[in-house]
């Protein structure tokens, strides 16, 4: 048989067939495309580097390992806090906290517990029932009657695509689901239904990711549209860009930040069009020991918020 | 008691028994889940962190009681 095949077509040029079978790799295989990121984590970069967790006063956290899995932690934090009001002025009262938290950390199983002074329980609970299956469960418990939440979440990661079913007191449902539709695209949607406000929405979403930048969107009945757009410039520099829209109350939002990780410190910074500027520094002063600096100036507001506060463990 | 039992049969009348053994079936139903989640509610807010502890203090390696209470 060996015969029969021309010479000519045994030789083929070496440089063709490697950008034939390059070609092949770059076209996409839909069978395998990746996981997509939880759908309540659409939007995570945009957040974690335009909303950073400001805060008022002083703050001192220690968090003590006693084991691999297992830490205590204590926190201190002293500010003025604000409490709504009717009028445009907003009111602070001197408050302080201490809070004690317990954190157990497996690959299997989180439990995590937070409690302050006036008895309210923060717990978040995590249990991978299987690869795939996940139990999550977040309640904030108070003494006061009637001001309890709790949640329920149950995740189920596919090959391609995730699900979410999850139910909060006072009869509140809600399910999503996103999947991956090519390599660097994902969409999903979720529906939510409050039995309490008598309320139920549905909502749609989409991510775009590729190594340099993630564009997200979401609409949701509930009136709400928010777009985000992160570049990620360098290494140590990302800049991010966010519009929240809400078509029924007519509010419109739009915020430019960026995100300078460095060696050191970790620094974030925004300005909103609400003239609200943010500015946040984490500063590692040794190993375990961070140093934090956060301020917020409403200029519409006449709200001028600076806190510092240490960080050990 | 007495003054319950004689607001009952004022309001029901005639149909009183059957429809009112229905109604509590389910309204009997909805009391127990109410008491369950009250009790469940004040069983998680006192005992979530001490539970959280006693499983953090049983795994390996174990630490020692007064590594609690030190802040070393």
């Amino acid at each position: 048989m060996a015969g029969l095949v021309p010479p000519g077509t045994t030789t083929i040029p070496a440089e063709a067939s490697k950008t034939a079978h390059t070609k092949a790799e770059e076209k996409t295989d839909y069978m395998n495309l990746p996981c997509p990121i939880p759908f309540e984590e659409l939007q995570r970069e945009a957040l974690m580097s335009l909303k950073p967790e400001t805060f008022e006063g002083l703050r001192f956290d220690f968090t003590k390992g006693l084991n691999q899995k297992f830490s205590l932690s204590h926190s201190v934090s002293m500010g003025p806090t604000e409490i709504p009001s009717q009028s445009a002025e907003t009111i602070k009262i001197p408050t302080a906290h201490y809070e004690f938290g317990a954190n157990f950390i497996d690959p299997n199983l989180m439990l995590i517990g937070r409690v302050l002074t006036d008895g309210r329980l923060n717990a978040r609970v995590k249990w991978d029932l299987t690869e795939n299956l996940t139990v999550k469960a977040n309640a904030q418990l108070t003494n006061e009657p009637h001001m309890s939440h709790g949640m329920f979440n149950f995740d189920y990661k596919g090959k391609d695509y995730r699900s979410q079913f999850q139910m909060g007191n006072g009869a509140l449902f809600g399910a999503s689901y996103i999947q991956s539709v090519t390599p660097h695209l994902s969409l999903g949607g979720e529906v939510f239904w409050a039995g309490q406000h008598r309320k139920s929405g549905l909502g749609y979403a989409a991510r775009y990711e590729t190594d340099k930048m993630v564009a997200a969107g979401q609409v949701a009945s509930t009136g709400m549209i928010a777009l985000s757009y992160v570049q990620k410039v360098s290494e140590k520099v990302s800049l991010a860009s966010d519009f929240m829209y809400n078509y029924i109350t007519k509010d419109v939002t739009s915020s430019v930040g960026y995100d300078y990780i460095l060696r050191q410190c970790r620094l974030r910074g925004k300005i909103d069009s609400n003239g609200c500027t943010t500015g946040f520094l984490e500063e590692r002063l040794n190993m375990g020991l961070n140093f934090i600096l956060s301020a917020e100036i409403d200029h519409m507001k006449k709200d001028y918020k600076f806190g510092f506060g240490l960080t050990v463990g | 008691m007495a003054s319950k039992v004689s607001l009952k049969t004022k309001g029901k009348g005639g149909k009183g028994s059957k429809g009112s053994d229905e109604k509590s079936a389910a309204q009997c139903l909805k009391d127990w889940s109410t008491w369950a989640m009250k009790k469940a509610k004040v069983v998680t807010h006192y005992g979530f962190i001490p539970l959280v502890i006693v499983i953090g203090m049983n795994t390996e390696p174990k630490p020692q009681l007064y590594q609690l209470l030190s802040p070393v």
